[in-house]
C-alpha cells in the first residue's frame, strides 16, 4: 500500500468569503458572505438549487477565483492562489485526449517531477483499486463516462491533497453506476481521511456521504441550514435508504430546498 | 470499438456471402484495376481518330517518353534539384510557421497587434509576387525555395496559432490545480493539443510547397522537373509533358501517403472519424 504524502486532510476555515461580481449596470452578488469551519478530515456536502453558488465558493477555495471579501485558511494558512494540498475534481471528466489513462493519472506525479517508475506504479496502484486494470493504455475516447470519471477522481488522489473538492462528480453518470462510485470514493476516504467539500443536487447522495449536509439558498447563495448525519460508518450506500436517520433527515432538509428550489423557479419567471 | 449489438436470436441461416461482394478489397482493387485498363486502352485505341494525339498523346507514347527520360542522367539532376527545393522550401517554411506561431500565441499582445498584418500578407496571392523574386533572388534554386516556403509557411503558422489560442481553458486549469507551472502548462497542455493542428497543417501544406517550386521553375530555371515540364510542353512534346505531370502525381502521392502515416501514428489518440480543423490554404 502507497500512503506516502501527508496523512489525513487540513482544517479548512471560511471567514466572511463573499463574491460580487459587475454585470453590466448592476452588482451580482453570487455568493453572500459565509463564515464556516470544516473540520479536518470531515466529509461535507454542499446542497441547493442550481446558481446559488456552490461552485463559485469551490473555486474560491482551490484558488481559482478569488474571493471579493473575506479569506481561506488552510490549517491556518490563507490561501492565495491554486495550491497542491487542494484537490479539485470536476463534472467534466476534462481527461487529456492525447495522453492514456494511465498518463493522465500520473499527469500530477510527472508535473512534481516524480520519477517515471514510481509513477508508473502508482497509478497502476490506484488504477486497480478502482477496478481499471487493464485499462491504463487506454485513450480516453476508448473509455466509458464512469471509467473516464473514475480517472479523474484518482488522477487527484494519487497526490494526495489534503482537501478534496468535488463538483458533482457523479452528475453526468447513470444511477447504478453513480451508487457504485460513491460506494468507492466513501471506502477510499475512509482509509485517506482527507477532508472533502463535495457539492451534489442529489440529496440522497449528499446525506449518504456526508458528516454534514450544508444547504445554500437561491442566488444570492448563502448557507441556510447545516445537519450532521449520524448513520454509523462504514455506511451502505446500496441500502441507505432503508435508514431510519436517513429517511428523518431527508425530509427535513428536503421541505427547506423545495422551498429553496422554488424561489429559483419564481426568480426564473 | 463499436461492436454490433447482440440479437434477439442467433443467426439460424447460414450467412451467404453473395457472388459479387462489394465491401470486399479483393472485388473494389479489382474493379479499380479494370478502370484504369478501360480508360487507357479507349486513350491508346482513341488517339488518332477519336482524337489528336498531338494534344493528347496516348499511353505508349508516354510511357516511351518516360523511358527515354529514366535513362537521361539530367532527368536525375532535375529530379534532385527539385527535390532538393522541396525539402528546403517545406522544412524552412514549417519550421518558421510553427515556431513564429508558437510566439505570437505566447505573446499575446505582439500577436493582437500583428494579426490583420499576418492575415493581409497571407492575401496577397504568392503568384503575383513570384516575378519579383527572380529580382530578389535571382534565377537559382533560392527562389523557388522561397515561393514553396511562404506556401507552407503561412498554412503551419495559422494551424499552430489556431491550435495554441484553440486550448480548453478546463484543461488548462486541471494542469494548474495539479501544481503546474506556467512553462508545464504550456508543454503539457498547449502543444500536445497544438500537435493535432500542427500536422493537419504541415500535412496540408505539403501540395502546396510542390506548387510553389513548380511555378517557380516555369518563371525561370535551368534545371527542375518544372524546367523539363516547360521545356518539353513549348517543344509540343505533349508525351514527355504528360510523363512529367505523372511523376509529379506520383511523387506527391508518395509523400501524402508518408505524411498520412506520421499523422496516424502521432494521432492516435484521436477517434479515426474525427479530424481536426484546420485553416484553408490559400495558394
Amino acid at each position: 500500500m502507497i500512503t506516502a504524502g501527508q496523512a489525513g486532510g487540513a482544517e479548512l476555515a471560511l471567514a466572511g468569503v463573499g463574491k460580487r461580481f459587475q454585470a453590466r449596470d448592476r452588482v451580482v452578488t453570487a455568493l453572500e458572505a459565509t463564515t464556516l469551519t470544516i473540520e479536518n478530515g470531515e466529509f461535507v456536502t454542499l446542497v441547493g438549487p442550481s446558481g446559488c453558488g456552490k461552485s463559485t465558493l469551490l473555486n474560491i477555495i482551490s484558488g481559482l477565483t478569488f474571493a471579493s471579501e473575506g479569506s481561506v485558511r488552510l490549517d491556518g494558512n490563507t490561501i492565495t492562489g491554486v495550491n497542491r494540498r487542494v484537490g479539485y475534481i470536476t463534472q467534466q471528466d476534462n481527461l487529456f485526449p492525447w495522453r492514456t489513462l494511465r498518463e493522465n493519472v500520473a499527469l500530477p506525479l510527472e508535473l512534481a517531477g516524480v520519477p517515471a517508475r514510481e509513477r508508473r506504479g502508482k497509478a497502476d496502484h490506484w488504477l486497480a483499486r478502482v477496478g481499471l486494470s487493464g485499462f491504463g493504455d487506454a485513450f480516453p475516447y476508448e473509455l466509458s463516462g464512469g471509467m473516464r470519471q473514475r480517472g479523474n477522481i484518482i488522477r487527484t488522489l494519487i497526490y494526495e491533497p489534503s482537501v478534496i473538492l468535488m463538483d458533482e462528480p457523479f452528475g453526468p453518470l447513470d444511477a447504478q453506476t453513480r451508487i457504485v462510485l460513491q460506494d468507492m470514493l466513501l471506502s477510499i476516504w475512509d482509509s485517506a481521511r482527507s477532508t472533502i467539500v463535495f457539492v451534489t443536487h442529489d440529496l440522497t447522495e449528499a446525506i449518504a456521504l456526508a458528516d454534514r449536509v450544508l444547504l445554500m439558498s437561491a442566488r444570492p447563495g448563502r448557507i441556510v441550514r447545516a445537519d450532521r448525519v449520524n448513520i454509523p460508518r462504514p455506511r451502505n450506500v446500496f441500502q441507505i435508504h432503508e435508514d431510519p436517520e436517513f429517511r428523518r433527515l431527508y425530509n427535513e432538509i428536503w421541505d427547506e430546498l423545495r422551498v429553496q428550489v422554488r424561489n429559483v423557479d419564481a426568480a426564473a419567471h | 470499438m463499436s461492436t454490433p449489438p447482440p440479437t434477439e436470436e442467433p443467426a439460424l441461416a447460414p450467412v451467404t456471402r453473395p457472388r459479387f461482394d462489394t465491401e470486399s478489397p479483393w472485388v473494389i482493387n479489382a474493379s479499380r484495376l479494370i478502370l484504369v485498363v478501360v480508360l487507357f486502352a479507349l486513350w491508346e485505341i482513341g488517339g488518332g481518330w477519336l482524337f489528336d494525339t498531338f494534344y493528347f498523346s496516348k499511353p505508349s507514347l508516354i510511357a516511351k517518353a518516360f523511358a527515354n527520360d529514366i535513362v537521361d542522367p539530367a532527368f536525375y539532376t532535375d529530379l534532385a534539384t527539385t527535390g532538393l527545393e522541396l525539402v528546403l522550401g517545406y522544412v524552412i517554411g514549417g519550421v518558421s510557421g510553427i515556431a513564429l506561431g508558437i510566439l505570437l500565441a505566447r505573446w499575446r499582445f505582439v500577436g493582437k497587434i500583428c494579426d490583420p498584418f499576418l492575415l493581409a500578407l497571407n492575401s496577397v496571392p504568392r503568384i503575383a509576387v513570384a516575378p519579383m523574386l527572380i529580382v530578389w533572388f535571382g534565377i537559382g534554386i533560392a527562389s523557388k525555395v522561397f515561393l514553396a516556403g511562404t506556401l507552407v509557411f503561412f498554412i503551419t503558422f495559422f494551424n499552430t496559432l489556431s491550435g495554441i489560442r484553440g486550448v480548453d481553458k478546463a484543461l488548462c486549469d486541471v494542469a494548474r490545480v495539479q501544481g503546474a507551472s506556467e512553462w508545464q502548462i504550456f508543454t503539457k497542455v498547449m502543444m500536445p493539443h497544438a500537435s493535432a493542428w500542427i500536422l493537419t497543417g504541415l500535412k496540408m501544406s505539403l501540395p502546396f510547397a510542390l506548387v510553389g517550386v513548380i511555378i517557380g521553375e516555369f518563371l525561370v530555371s535551368s534545371q527542375g522537373l518544372g524546367y523539363r515540364l516547360n521545356f518539353y510542353s513549348t517543344q509540343y512534346n505533349t508525351a514527355g509533358a504528360i510523363s512529367m505531370i505523372l511523376i509529379m502525381m506520383f511523387l506527391m502521392m508518395v509523400l501524402t501517403a508518408i505524411a498520412d502515416r506520421i499523422d496516424a501514428r502521432l494521432l492516435r489518440w484521436r477517434p479515426s472519424d474525427r479530424e481536426a480543423g484546420g485553416v484553408v490554404p490559400k495558394a
